[in-house]
């Protein structure tokens, strides 16, 4: 094995590298260290030593066995030589066979023949046997060394019986062991129970652990959970209790332990009904001093009710509870649990209390928000749309998906030009194919051995990753890894994103994996059936009710809870399957010669970048190999099921962790991964609250979508020619700028050179900016081009603040103007009596044309240039193009051709219109910002007052910042006097718009100057002073425009200074109910090593770490923003629902068909007004009051912590003042959102 | 005597002693401080406690305040002026360059080189001298040329405004009239100054990228640097290998340029200009660190034969991307870094350069490495000679 590591150089180089100045086997270090944190490195080194010797050993074994070997073969064939002897010369016979080589024995027989019985012969004779006996005694030896090392090698038996620190509970152990045969176990469990060793130190652990405690475990922690609890899942229950016997029996390593670990074990025993092991681990919990939990004894009460066990020791069991104050019905609602399970503690706890009934399931709560009032409501007729497929098809439809996640991946043809079929890609691919089947040959062995030695490490005592390999088969896990080198880009990927990949990955496969064998997925069919019969087009429902509400009255689902596993153990296992793909895979030196006929080179190199003083690792494939794949130019894409939109409507999100995917697991709320604040908050929170986002985001996947098939024919018509920059379509890399071609003359001057090199790096810039949008592009197409003749659907999560977000990340509605125009409704509605104009008024504002003219305009306007819309659709690539013009031209195209379609019917009115059209809010921030502070002055900017013409905030802005400058202009102010006539609209609009946000004057500056760089006739000299000098200005104008803004942004601010300052993240509730917390936290780092390179990353931020106030502070404005805007998407979503229309948002622009505008128009307003009606800011102030100064078991140790508390107090309180803006008037606003 | 002008405010002062022409008064002072006891030291600098007055300029204080975080150091003893006028002047009656002095600031080095009949060009990035420095090129019509620029900052990197001090060379050369010579050619100029305090390594790696690239100043030829830098850069400047400082700085600066000592000074001889817009001298911190005591006074001349085989400005990042790979782990064997850089064969590369195959990176002069990577750099019969490729470069001096 040594050797095979050490024959590929990048991999042995690594090794070398890291062991530096270390210790030990290079070749074996990769592995020694994975799970010893840095403090462990002296105490591994008696490990190696032991390695080394067992590796010795292994040496000495092989030697001895050969021996043997060579032994018996000898005197085999002596034998038989003295077999012939014994035929021709019978006085000799019975001499048992002799030492004597056979050619001497031969000399002797032919010696024997004249001399049939002299004295030489009797002395040779005896010779012979006493050099017989001598062999023989050898050869014993030698058998019984061999076997002696053959029993050393062979792994020890797994220890179940634990090394106990306390006398008395050893005492115990023992006596059952020896003692009282009828029941051992029984009687230990019972001197366990009333074994009451308390360790002092260990008290306050107890306190935290619950969830939260998780979070502080440190990473050599986390990894032994980890372990423990995969080798629960694949079956090495008798591992997971060795390596907690070898830990629990070392003083030091014991301090690692944690009762949740015991408890895992323990509940692995309980699950297999082995009473004395789960025994074992009680004793082992009380010996470490901690305090069974309610999960220690759902175990122990589950392990007797699997095995029937007397009533006595259940009712010694349940007293022993009552003394730990625990509450029996408490395992029934607060310890997770499978059905089985549940029925298997009841049992046990009958036995003992037959009065006992577990406490009935909680009734289904009912969201008591004001807001969704009207939502939930039982009375009155509800259409909730009908999908607009039959039961059937959709059946089929969830075949396919399921499908398709079982495999885990999907193949997509590329629809890149095709490359002409060359001999020379011919063989490309067939050296590809070949080179491909030899390195999953070569993987799948390379896996088993490190199996076997991460096997024999974990009989050792330590937690490998062995269990985790075991997860997924071999053949898994070598697709995996294929997939993973195939997708490898030219230029390298950092070996953390690789390995963070892998782990992911395996995680999710083994997630899927998982419920196929728990036959979870029959379940699912089964319901999913079911639950069809509320979407289909042809069936029908007793009662109408939500998709969620009518899942839930299905009955509970078994929703496997796994949680993720944590980042170092994710990190570590991704590593250690990268190494394994850097160390196994190789090619011959040139791939295109046959095999064979030169050496062998690593395909993927681990190598280092510079960036400053960091060092990343990257893991690089070889240009050669790129080259093969090149030339290979295979016509298929390789997605994650969970990349490419759902065939099927998805699960209806039910809880924090379901929903969306068929199999594939999905978070309701994204984060970075690691991140468990969020999850936790929503589990947290009751269920009820979170029924307006969990049918939200259900609504908007439920939203069904076909791809718009002819501008997808136009845009794959550009882009396999040379493609368009200004139409959004990445051109080939063969329209990439060229490098200048030609070699140097000798005589090239270092200056010249030098030249050429910027020039060269400018090219490979740019044609490094043009691949990565190209390869965008072609996902995005590719899938369109997939997709084509289907429905598909997208399911939908939220970011942390409530805004949603569609899943499959490469083709959505979310995207570019390209990406939003290749999408429409699969389902179509006639146009109706105003469909038509609204079609025509979407086509204006698309355009941007006629931002500030009325509806009535913009539709007299359309009507104005009719014939360029019909030209435009009917040629749209030959004609007057008229469509290339717009703001957002193929959204604008695809606008055209339902018009010119519409038209061209008899009864426009009947027209079946697929296509989405948007409303959009004018700078939606400050709509929020001003109704909150009731600002008539701002409302009126940004049209939450009625009024003829659109207002336009931008304008209004640059209005001002122009009054400001004309005065500075005439007091002389250089700068000033050269801005004028440089003030418009467009320099100030990023600035405006983003400052709701947050931006800084900084940014600001930045974009303002980026503005003004565009401008050619701007003079360039004065960029800096210019734009500093306006972002002060756009500011001061803000300022004066929105007063109460400004005041409540810096009420928010304050706020989240002193919250954060005060040692806590800011939380807050949405007017929906959901809890948000901002993840903003210090960073910690967390660092896995061993093996290739140490991987430092930043820790999961989580709310157990100290806020980073700065970003703390910073983001609570804009966050608290969007968690508005997001409230008022999903109140306006839910009531379109009820109303029975199609709805989707890109977050502060909503769509719906042409039919339905005026119906959503009213609903948005409504919601609103309904929304801000609300005391939100008061709310607010009295959540964080509540939250963040009135906990009671906060003891100010200082003075000065006691006054700042007072100051955080007052500063909650303080609530900015409020304008008298009537939000009544938004409901008549024609431009509020248009 | 440098009673008189104590109630004047030090910068006014420059200004107005530049005026009065009298030079000397300066000069003597500065020298005879060092003589005084520390206690009369401490009063001079008490007695000028008022905030110090912004002339000339119209921007606020704060931003000020700025461009003061930067302490300099500044050449204020007449003797050590003298000394390095004569080192530059050589023993020629008259030095032949054109002399650009870095941040001059009060200008004692200035009228020594002056003195010696230098054409001197006065690169100065504190607007506070910068009045005083004109007067001096008033009284010396013709020999002098003051600019506001701060040399070591000239060609930012970031593609953000240029704002004076900050200039980009080209515009200053053209102004200056410099021309361009070819790499071969003599030296075009000097430069001559004191290395930025705090940020010496950073602007060691800022010349080395542009001298490798024939880019900003060195685009202009094979400039002379003639710089006071720290003892303890110095020693990792000049180190070779078996030292525990050699590193990819040596090697790079080693292999570009020939380094030569001039002239050692110790720390006392040279003033600092602190926050609050004092001279005063440096900080008696260096007491406890002995290595900070001298400043020497180094001259690096770019090699001819830099470029002359297969090192060019088009590769150079692939040699620095080889350096701080190997000194990433300098301890490591040759062979088994050349595995992670080239796909080239390490056995055949050893075997041409002769080095064996337990070679470590430790052994290798300065001038091996270059041979190591024309060795690879003109490899026959591969197509891909490096690993590396631009996306992995870091084409920014390591910064903070």
């Amino acid at each position: 094995m040594s050797a095979l590591r050490w024959g590929c150089g990048a991999a042995g180089l690594g090794r070398v590298l890291r062991s530096c100045g270390r210790r030990g086997l290079p070749a074996e270090e990769g592995t020694l260290g994975v799970s010893l944190g840095p403090r462990r490195s002296s105490s591994a080194s008696p490990r190696e030593q032991d390695l080394r010797k067992d590796w010795g050993h292994a040496e000495l074994l092989e030697v001895l066995q050969a021996r043997v070997r060579q032994l018996q073969a000898e005197s085999v064939s002596e034998v038989t030589v003295n077999k012939v002897d014994v035929a021709r010369l019978p006085e000799h016979g019975g001499g048992g066979g002799s030492v004597q080589p056979p050619r001497k024995a031969q000399e002797g027989a032919t010696g024997a023949a004249p001399l049939p019985s002299g004295r030489w012969a009797e002395k040779l004779h005896k010779e012979k046997q006493t050099q017989q006996k001598r062999k023989q005694r050898l050869e014993v030896k030698l058998q019984v060394r061999a076997q002696k090392l053959a029993q050393k090698l062979k792994p020890k038996p797994l220890r179940t019986e634990p090394q106990l620190v306390s006398r008395k509970l050893a005492d115990s152990l023992q006596c059952g062991v020896h003692g009282t045969p009828e029941s051992p176990s029984e009687k230990q469990l019972a001197q366990a129970l009333q074994a009451a060793l308390q360790k002092l130190s260990l008290k306050k652990e107890q306190a935290l652990a619950d969830r939260e405690a998780e979070a502080q475990l440190t990473g050599q922690q986390q990894t032994l959970l980890a372990f423990f609890e995969c080798c629960l899942l694949t079956d090495h229950l008798r591992l997971a209790h060795h390596v907690l016997v070898a830990h629990h029996g070392s003083p030091r390593k014991q301090q690692l332990l944690t009762l949740a670990m015991y408890n895992t074990v323990m509940l692995g025993w309980a699950r297999q009904g082995s009473f004395k092991e789960l025994v074992y681990v009680f004793i082992m919990v009380k010996d470490a001093g901690f305090t069974p939990d309610l999960l220690s004894y759902a175990a122990a009460l589950q392990c007797m009710g699997r095995l029937d066990q007397d009533t006595r020791t259940i009712q010694r069991c349940l007293q022993q509870m009552a003394r730990d104050k625990l509450q029996l019905a408490d395992l029934f609602t607060a310890v997770p649990l499978s059905e089985e399970e549940r029925a298997e503690i009841l049992r046990a706890i009958v036995k003992a209390r037959p009065t006992f009934r577990p406490p009935p399931p909680p009734p289904p709560q009912v969201n008591t928000s004001t807001l969704l009032r009207e939502v939930y409501a039982k009375d009155g007729p509800v259409s909730y749309p009908k999908l607009p497929l039959p039961l059937k098809t959709l059946q089929d439809l969830f075949q396919q998906q399921l499908r398709a996640e079982l495999t885990t991946t999907v193949d997509v043809e590329s629809v890149d030009k095709a490359a002409v079929l060359t001999e020379e890609t011919v063989h490309a691919r067939n050296t590809l194919k070949n080179l491909r089947d030899q390195w999953e040959a070569a993987l799948h062995q390379a896996l088993q051995e490190t199996k076997a030695r991460l096997a024999r490490q974990a009989h050792e005592g330590r937690p490998t990753l062995y269990p985790f390999l075991c997860l997924l088969s071999e053949r898994e896990f070598v697709r995996l890894l294929m997939q993973t080198l195939q997708a490898l880009p030219a230029q390298g990927e950092s070996l953390i994103a690789v390995a963070h990949e892998l782990g992911r990955r395996t995680f999710s496969r083994h997630m899927v994996q998982k419920q196929q064998l728990n036959s979870q997925v029959q379940a699912l069919e089964r319901r999913y059936t079911q639950y069809l019969h509320l979407l289909a087009s042809d069936t029908q429902v007793a009662e109408p009710s939500l998709p969620r509400q009518y899942w839930e009255a299905l009955g509970p689902l078994e929703a496997p809870q796994e949680k993720p596993w944590p980042v170092p153990v994710l990190l570590q296992l991704g590593k250690h399957l990268a190494e394994l793909l850097v160390q196994t895979v190789q090619m011959p030196r040139s791939p295109t010669k046959p095999p064979g006929s030169c050496g062998l080179i690593p395909v993927l190199y681990h190598v280092y970048s510079f960036r400053s003083f960091r060092q990343i690792g990257i893991l690089k494939p070889h240009p050669a190999f790129v080259q093969l794949l090149a030339t290979a130019a295979e016509p298929t894409l390789t997605f994650e099921a969970v990349d490419v939109p759902m065939l099927c409507p998805p699960l209806p999100w039910t809880s924090p962790h379901s929903g969306a995917f068929l199999l594939s697991p999905t978070k309701l709320m994204r984060a970075v991964e690691g991140t468990t604040q969020h999850q936790r908050l929503l589990e947290r929170c009751p269920p009820a609250e979170l029924h307006g986002a969990l049918d939200t985001l259900t609504q908007l996947g439920n939203c069904t979508w076909r791809v718009n098939g002819q501008v997808l024919d136009l845009v794959l018509e550009l882009f396999r020619d040379k493609g368009c920059s200004r139409l959004g379509v990445p051109p080939p890399p063969s329209e990439a700028p060229q490098p200048p071609e030609g070699r140097l003359p000798q005589d090239t001057s270092p200056a010249h050179k030098a030249e050429l090199r910027r020039e060269l790096a400018h090219c490979l810039k740019a044609a490094r900016e043009m691949h990565s949008l190209r390869t965008d592009a072609l996902y995005r197409l590719s899938l369109a081009h997939h997709l084509r003749h289907r429905v598909f659907w997208l399911p939908h999560n939220m970011d942390f603040r409530g805004r949603t977000y569609p899943c499959p990340p490469h083709f959505n509605h979310l995207g570019s103007d390209l990406a939003r125009a290749l999408l429409e409704f699969a389902e179509g509605r006639p146009l109706g009596p105003h469909g038509l104009d609204w079609l025509k008024i979407h086509l204006v504002n698309l355009t941007g044309f006629k931002k500030r003219v009325t509806l009535r305009a913009r539709l007299a306007f359309a009507n104005e240039v009719m014939d360029d819309i019909l030209d435009s659709a009917d040629q749209p690539m030959a004609g007057r193009k008229w469509w290339m013009e717009a703001d957002e031209p193929w959204q604008a195209l695809a606008c055209c051709m339902e018009i010119a379609r519409a038209v061209r019917t008899p009864n426009p009115a009947t027209y079946i219109s697929h296509l989405p059209v948007h409303q959009d809010g004018s700078c939606n921030g400050l709509q929020h910002y001003a109704a909150l502070g009731r600002d008539s002055v701002g409302a009126a900017s940004v049209n939450l007052t009625p009024l003829d013409l659109p207002q336009d905030v931008y304008s209004e802005v640059a209005a001002q910042v122009e009054v400001f400058r004309r005065q500075d202009a005439e007091q002389g102010l250089r700068v000033a006097q050269v801005l004028e006539g440089f003030i418009d609209r467009k320099v100030v609009k990023q600035t405006v718009m983003t400052v709701v946000y947050g931006v800084t004057r900084y940014g600001g500056r930045l974009q303002i100057e980026r503005r003004l760089r565009e401008l050619s006739d701007f003079p360039q000299e004065f960029l800096w002073e210019a734009s500093h000098y306006l972002v002060r200005q756009v500011f001061s104008s803000l300022q004066e425009m929105f007063s109460s803004t400004r005041a409540i942004q810096h009420w928010l601010t304050e706020s989240a200074r002193l919250i954060s300052q005060a040692g806590s993240a800011v939380e807050w509730v949405t007017p929906l109910g959901i809890p948000i917390i901002q993840p903003y936290h210090q960073d910690t780092k967390v660092t896995v090593r061993g093996g290739l390179q140490s991987i430092t990353c930043n820790q999961a931020k989580d709310s157990s770490q100290k806020p980073n106030t700065q970003k703390q502070k910073n983001g609570f404005p804009p966050n608290f923003i969007h968690s508005l805007d997001s409230s008022h998407m999903m109140l306006t979503a839910l009531h379109c629902y009820r109303k029975g229309l199609t709805f989707v948002s890109v977050h502060d622009c909503f769509w719906t068909h042409a039919a339905d505008i005026a119906i959503m128009n009213q609903v948005c307003r409504e919601q609103f007004v309904s929304m801000h009606s609300q005391p939100i800011l008061q709310d607010l102030s009295s959540f964080l009051v509540k939250r963040f100064c009135s906990n009671p078991s906060f003891q100010p140790q200082r003075v000065t912590q006691n006054a700042e508390m007072a100051k955080l107090k007052k500063t909650l309180q303080s609530v900015p003042e409020t304008g008298n803006f009537d939000l009544e008037h938004v409901k008549r606003s024609t431009y509020f959102f248009s | 005597m440098w009673v008189p002008v104590a109630g004047l405010p030090p910068r006014l002062k420059l200004s107005a002693l530049a005026g009065a022409g009298r030079f000397c008064i300066w000069g003597f002072a500065a020298s005879t401080r060092k003589h005084l006891p520390a206690k009369n030291h401490r009063g001079f600098s008490d007695s000028y406690p008022q905030p110090l007055p912004y002339p000339d300029f119209n921007e606020s204080p704060s931003s000020v305040s700025k461009w003061r975080s930067e302490p300099k150091r500044y050449v204020t003893s007449r003797r050590l002026a003298e000394t390095v006028a004569k080192i530059l002047r050589g023993k020629r009656e008259r030095p032949r360059h054109l002399l650009l002095e870095c941040n001059p600031g009060p200008g004692i080095l200035t009228q020594a080189l002056l003195r010696n009949g230098a054409k001197v060009v006065a690169l100065e990035s504190d607007k506070t001298f910068i009045p005083h420095l004109e007067s001096l090129r008033k009284n010396l019509l013709g020999s002098l040329e003051v600019i506001h620029c701060d040399f070591f900052k000239i060609d930012p990197r970031s593609d953000g405004l240029v704002k004076p001090p900050i200039m980009v060379s080209h515009m200053l050369f053209q102004n200056l009239g410099i021309e361009a010579r070819p790499w071969s050619a003599d030296i075009p100029l000097k430069v001559i100054g004191v290395f930025p305090m705090k940020n010496e390594r950073r602007t060691l790696w800022k010349f080395l990228y542009d001298l490798y690239a024939c880019t900003s100043v060195y685009r202009y030829g094979r400039i002379e640097l003639n710089l006071f830098i720290s003892e303890k850069e110095y020693q990792k400047l000049t180190a070779n290998r078996n030292s525990n400082l050699y590193d990819v700085l040596s090697v790079l600066w080693q292999v570009a340029c020939e380094i030569k000592v001039l002239h050692v000074e110790p720390l006392s001889s040279f003033d600092m200009y602190t926050q609050n817009g004092q001279l005063e001298k440096a900080k008696c911190r260096e007491s406890l660190n002995p290595t900070e005591q001298n400043l020497y006074f180094i001259r690096m001349t770019p090699r001819k034969s830099l470029f002359t085989e297969n090192l060019t400005p088009i590769n150079y990042d692939v040699f620095f991307h080889m350096l701080k790979h190997c000194f990433g782990k300098r301890g490591a064997r040759l062979i088994d870094h050349l595995h992670c850089l080239t796909p080239v064969d390490a056995m055949d590369v050893l075997m041409q350069i002769g080095k064996s195959e337990k070679a470590k990176i430790t052994n290798m002069h300065p001038q091996d490495f270059k041979r190591l990577f024309e060795t690879i750099e003109c490899s026959k019969d591969y197509v891909h000679k490096w690993l590396y490729d631009d996306s992995m470069g870091d084409t920014n001096p390591p910064g903070k």
